[in-house]
């Protein structure tokens, strides 16, 4: 599912350039479960943002669902980011104005040219049945202020699970959730991952990672 | 993006501004209104200058030119030589002879089976012209004649179209005459007159007779204040009072096309000629000035419009600066930067498209409103409008579209702006 392979990744503060990721590789396999723990810093934000599409200046290989992130445009990664990755954030980023439900619709409203654009009320029932996916079917109406952290998070899963894309990007997915929120969070994660889906959650929380199938440490812009 | 998921991304960030999207389509409103109050005005007064000071556009009046070396030069005299001359001119149509009537015709009776409150002792002299019937057939009843008539029979004559209005405005009030109602049909009309009688009493002819003027027609071709009668008729009453016709007093040109006009006053004034410019000249200037007066408020408004973008333009900026993490978390959803770019035109699109809507909603009201106070407290005037205001369909599209393209053209600089946003650098 992700196989990247010597990347590099470098920015500059205006006085000095700093290595972020170091010649990394990485591979993982359809319906892993893999968590990267590693200190705040560290790069592991900018490693999801790579296998993402999110940032495409970086050097090295990088192949992820199928995918030659290298040979594509921003176009091509932009319509990779919507039919192929699924992205949850640490701060949810849902759009504050709009409702739970429309929230979730808006990954359907971005379809790339050459795919079938689903109708609004199609999109609709769509983004209702994924938020039912994650318990909040009854709270679709509501904006994200009046939801509980963990209904936030539950409701930027279901928004990341809409184009049904095979893999699933997390960057500190329960870091800003309580225990039982964090809890229900990762056993969604957990669930996802049994029905075949491919998880990559990026955490410095060990309660997450104890649940990964496997657990990689990025240090140096390398992972061990 | 498809249009209608556009659409509707588009309003929910409208909703969610609403503030914002009120102010900007509070400006776009103005600036519509503005220029389409502005343009209707000018076009409702132009029709109503039209209306006031009718005339042909094809027609030209020759007339002797003030300062002539005569005939030398071959101009000065309108004989029948002078008109074939005109006649031959490139471009010329048709040539139609006027002669004014030497001698006095006055009326000391009002018309038959009319109750006009005529005062006792009121004489009214009559300025009749002769004229080339040719010219006012078009405007001649039906089962009527404009034709030199049989002695004893009431001479036909035609008059200016603007004549009741113009009787009904401003001769009945200043002789408290009573007024004509509207629509009512004057052909067919009688006139009791005295030929050779005249209210200066040196200019009254020895020889005084009575006559009957029917009237068989009214026309833009009449001069205001003239009554047209064949010229025959005018012939036959010189002939009779023993008064030379030495030429003609106009001679009326017809051009095959309103563009040969210029040319042809041209070669006219060559050949020692004068153009007599009337009422054509006077609507000419009124709707000029009519024209650029409205031009420049339109001006002006579209200088508020212009402003308006200017608004809509900082507005959206600190908008889409305000927005930032919210445009990289579409791009992070899979929007391209043509999708941010389009998502912010139409936002400004649907603002301008609104408060295009609007404006053009207050700029048709507020005409009604002025229309209304302009009834209530100008002074009644000949060919007074009704409304001094035009709303053709056009100016209701040229007022959104305006409206829009001044929103859009205002949002350019902020949806580039969008789409420069680096998602991995805003998204978190």
């Amino acid at each position: 599912m992700i196989s990247l392979s010597g990347i590099h990744k470098r920015f500059s503060d205006g006085e000095e350039d700093h290595v972020v990721l170091d010649a990394l590789d990485l591979q993982v396999r359809e319906g892993e479960f893999v968590a990267v723990v590693g200190a705040s810093g560290s790069g592991k934000s900018t490693l999801l943002y790579v296998v993402g599409g999110l940032d495409g200046d970086f050097s090295g290989e990088a192949k992820v669902a199928g995918q030659d992130l290298r040979a594509l445009d921003p176009q091509g990664r932009a319509a990779f980011r919507n039919t192929a990755v699924g992205f949850v954030f640490q701060s949810f980023n849902l759009l504050p104005a709009l409702p739970a439900v429309e929230n979730v619709m808006l990954p359907g409203l971005f379809v790339p040219r050459g795919r079938r654009a689903a109708p609004l009320h199609e999109l609709r029932k769509n983004a209702l049945a994924a938020l039912s996916q994650v318990g909040l079917a009854e709270k679709a109406a509501r904006l994200p202020a009046h939801l509980s952290g963990g209904e936030r998070q539950r409701v930027a899963i279901a928004r990341a699970l809409l184009s049904r894309p095979a893999l699933l990007l997390a960057d500190e997915p329960t870091g800003n959730l309580d225990a039982k929120s964090g809890e229900s969070v990762i056993a969604l994660f957990v669930e996802l991952v049994s029905r075949g889906m491919t998880v990559l959650v990026v955490t410095h929380e060990e309660r997450l990672s104890t649940r990964a199938g496997r657990v990689l440490h990025l240090e140096g812009g390398r992972l061990r | 993006m498809r249009t209608r998921a556009l659409v509707h991304l588009a309003s929910l960030n409208l909703r969610s501004d609403r503030r914002g999207a009120l102010v900007n389509a509070g400006a776009a409103c103005v600036g519509a209104a503005a220029l389409v109050f502005f343009v209707a005005l000018g076009l409702g007064v132009g029709q109503a200058a039209r209306r006031m000071f009718a005339s042909d556009a094809r027609l030209l009046e020759v007339v002797p030119a003030a300062v002539s070396l005569g005939g030398a030069l071959g101009g000065g005299l309108l004989d029948d030589s002078a008109v074939e001359r005109l006649r031959s001119l490139p471009g010329v149509a048709g040539a139609y002879r006027r002669l004014s009537l030497r001698v006095p015709v006055a009326s000391s009776r009002p018309p038959e089976g009319v109750k006009v409150n005529w005062p006792p002792g009121f004489t009214v002299q009559l300025p009749v012209v002769g004229v080339d019937p040719d010219l006012l057939q078009g405007d001649v009843a039906r089962g009527r004649r404009f034709e030199d008539p049989p002695p004893g029979r009431p001479i036909p004559v035609l008059a200016s179209r603007r004549l009741l209005e113009v009787y009904n405005k401003t001769i009945a009030p200043a002789w408290n005459l009573r007024r004509l109602p509207p629509g009512f049909d004057l052909v067919g009309l009688e006139f009791p007159v005295r030929v050779g009688f005249s209210i200066i009493p040196l200019k009254t002819e020895d020889k005084v007779y009575d006559a009957n003027l029917v009237l068989v027609g009214l026309s833009d071709r009449v001069p205001l204040y003239s009554l047209a009668v064949p010229l025959a008729t005018v012939r036959r009453l010189h002939a009779e009072y023993g008064k030379a016709d030495p030429g003609y007093t106009g001679v009326t040109l017809e051009a095959r096309r309103p563009d040969d006009v210029p040319s042809l006053a041209e070669a006219v004034r060559r050949m020692g000629f004068g153009v007599d410019e009337g009422d054509r000249a006077l609507g000419e200037r009124v709707g000029l000035a009519v024209a650029v007066t409205a031009g420049a408020l339109a001006l002006l408004a579209l200088l508020m419009t212009g402003l308006a973008a200017l608004a809509i333009a900082q507005s959206l900026s600190a908008s889409v600066r305000g927005r930032t993490r919210e445009i990289a978390i579409l791009e992070a959803l899979g929007a391209t930067a043509a999708d941010v770019r389009s998502l912010v035109l139409a936002e400004a699109g649907l603002v301008g498209l609104s408060g295009g809507l609007l404006g053009v909603g207050m700029a048709f009201g507020l005409s009604l409103l002025a229309d209304r106070v302009g009834l209530r407290y100008l002074p009644d005037f000949p060919f007074r409008p009704e409304t001094f205001f035009a709303f053709p369909p056009w100016l209701f599209a040229l007022g959104v579209a305006v409206s829009t393209g001044a929103a859009l053209v205002g949002a350019l600089a902020p949806a580039a702006l969008a789409a420069r946003v680096d998602p991995a650098r805003s998204v978190s």
